[in-house]
Parts: structure tokens; sequence; C-alpha cells
């Protein structure tokens, strides 16, 4: 630190701050966190398509869900207790956005609070169909695990 | 007094005065800098606290050629695993390597099933004594037929890939 001329033995009290070492510092950061930087998150979302399921050989009551499509706009719910069915729901709308919302209206009123009560769904299946396409089924499944059903099973075309 | 701007042909007067005015104008041109170092430093710290707060750790795979990912709500983090690929032109591609045309390989899916086979049995190799995961990564594009998508799913279930991780692009 500089001492100033008439002063005597007292120190500056303003410090220079060397900015070099800082700046330097800086550029290497921002280098290193622009190369890393990831600019389109990708995320998955789990299908589990496996046979027989362990909630089948429990002795606790357990509700499944099929979601069918019948066509882009038109989806049914079926709502089974130990694999019989015992409720089904029809959702039809114009367009397959209003078909969503539907969905997820019915989906919370009519099959999660089955006879006023609120229930669990312990898997769900969907039938995808010839004229709904991947992304609309990647929404559908949103919807799915948005009401905290994550076991979900796609039924495939080799299997039907 | 006109001055020369060389120093060379000056006498010693002359390259007193030429240096002392080179010294004036290099002490106002470093003012200006100082100044703009400032500025400089706060731009690097924000972009720093920026692009440290997107930093992300986790694990990501490459989104093939042609294929236009949905939007999901609810993504989970993609874990490392074999990549299956369905382009929008009807291409199929395993781990970025076309393994042939889509409609092709639902009819006749053992070309599939040997590549896939490969990547059971490499990792069997390196994992000995663990059961397989059967866990895979199934990137498609958003217009192609959910049918299309479901037939392959089935030949991965049947191929004993069970545990299928639907790429998406996140969206909270």
């Amino acid at each position: 630190m500089s001492k100033k001329i008439g002063l005597g033995k007292k120190k500056e009290l303003n410090a220079e701050l060397n900015l070099t070492p800082f700046i330097d510092l800086l550029s290497t950061c921002v280098c290193f966190l622009l190369v890393t930087a990831v600019w389109i998150e990708i995320g998955s979302v789990e299908i589990k398509q496996s046979h027989g399921t362990e909630a089948a050989a429990s002795k606790k009551i357990s509700y499944d869900l099929d979601v069918v499509f019948r066509s882009p706009t038109a989806i049914r719910l079926n709502l089974k207790r130990n694999g019989k069915k015992v409720k089904a729901v029809d959702v039809k709308s114009n367009t397959f956005e209003e078909a969503l919302a539907n969905l997820e209206t019915n989906l919370t009123s009519k099959i999660l609070s089955y006879k006023n009560k609120a229930i669990e769904v312990a898997s769900a299946t969907v039938t995808p169909r010839t004229g709904v396409n991947y992304g609309d089924l990647v929404s559908t499944l949103d919807v799915l695990r948005k009401n905290k059903i994550v076991n979900i099973g796609i039924i495939s075309s080799r299997s039907r | 007094m006109i001055l020369n701007h060389s120093l060379v042909a000056a006498d010693a007067f002359e390259k007193h005065l030429i240096n002392r005015k080179r010294k004036v104008a290099w002490g106002k041109k470093a003012a200006a800098f100082a100044l703009m170092l400032t500025s400089m430093v706060d731009m690097f710290s924000m972009l720093v606290v920026f692009l440290l707060q997107t930093f992300s750790s986790s694990p990501e795979i490459l989104i093939t050629k042609g294929v236009s990912l949905p939007n999901s709500m609810t993504p989970s983090i993609v874990k490392e695993a074999p990549v299956l690929a369905i382009s929008k032109d009807g291409n199929l591609y395993l781990d970025q390597v076309l393994v042939g045309e889509t409609k092709n390989v639902a009819r006749r899916p053992e070309k599939l099933l040997k590549k896939l086979n490969k990547i059971k049995s490499a990792w069997a190799e390196s994992h000995a004594g663990q059961p397989f995961p059967g866990e895979i990564n199934m990137q498609a594009d958003r217009d192609v037929s959910s049918t299309v998508v479901s037939q392959i799913m089935g030949i991965l279930t049947g191929g004993q890939f069970q545990s299928i991780q639907l790429a998406v692009v996140g969206n909270r």
C-alpha cells in the first residue's frame, strides 16, 4: 500500500482492488459455464410395460384406470376395482385441447373421488389409436401424472 | 512551436515535449479504460450468476436429427440408457445409428432385437450378478402416430426393455 506524501507514517485508507485476476477468474467462469450450459431441458416420462403387476397380487383393494382413445377428441375412462370395471366415463369434445381439459375435470371429479371418496389409482393403461399423434399421447400422460397417477403403461399394438 | 512527432529526428528539448504530450494523452486514455472495466466486471458478474443458476449436472442425451420432441409439464430426470429414436421421416435409429424404416422394423423386428440383445449382453458383462434394469430412452417426433410408437414399445417389451423413458422437452 502506498503512502501519501506529507501524511507521515499514517497509511492511506483507500485500498485499490487489483481487477486483473478478478476479471481473469470471471472470464474463465463465463467460458466454462457457457460451454457446459444446457439450453434445452430434456426430461423423461417413465412408462412401465410390465406384464402382471405386483398390485394385482396383493389383497388390498386397488383401483386401475384404462384410458382408451376412441378418436383424437373422444376418450373413454374405465375405472376397475380388482380387475372388474366399476365405472365408465366418456370424455368428448370438439378439439383435442378441450378433450384434455375435460379429461382432467372428469378425472378429479368422477374418477379420483369415486362414490364421494378419495381413491388412489395404482396403475393406468393408455390405449392409443390411429389419428392420435405422439405429442397428444404425451399430453394425456401429463394429465395422469399431474393427478398423481405415475404407474402408467401403454398398450402396444403387438400385445392387443 | 510545431512539434515533430518522430523522436529520432528531434533534439533533446523536443524529445522531452513529445514524451510529456504522450504521457498526458496516455493518462486520459487510462482514466477512460478504468471506467469501462467497472461495467465489464458488472456484466461478467451478472453473467456468471445467471449461468450458475441455470447450471444443470443431470445427464443429458443427444436429440436425434429430425426429431422434435413433445412438451411435458411433468418431466423427470433423464437416465443414462440406450436411445431409440423414431424420426418424422419414418426412420428408426438406435444410439444415432439407423436401424431401418419404422414400418419395416415393426413388421420384421429381428434386426432391432439383435441389436438390443447385444446391448443387453454388453450390460450383463459389465454388471455381473446384477439384474438387468431394462431401461431405454425413447425419442419420437411429436407428429408420429401413437400406434407406431406403441408398436415399437411392444418390440422393446419383448426384448426385455420394460422401463421405457419417453424423452420430452421440459416445460415447467
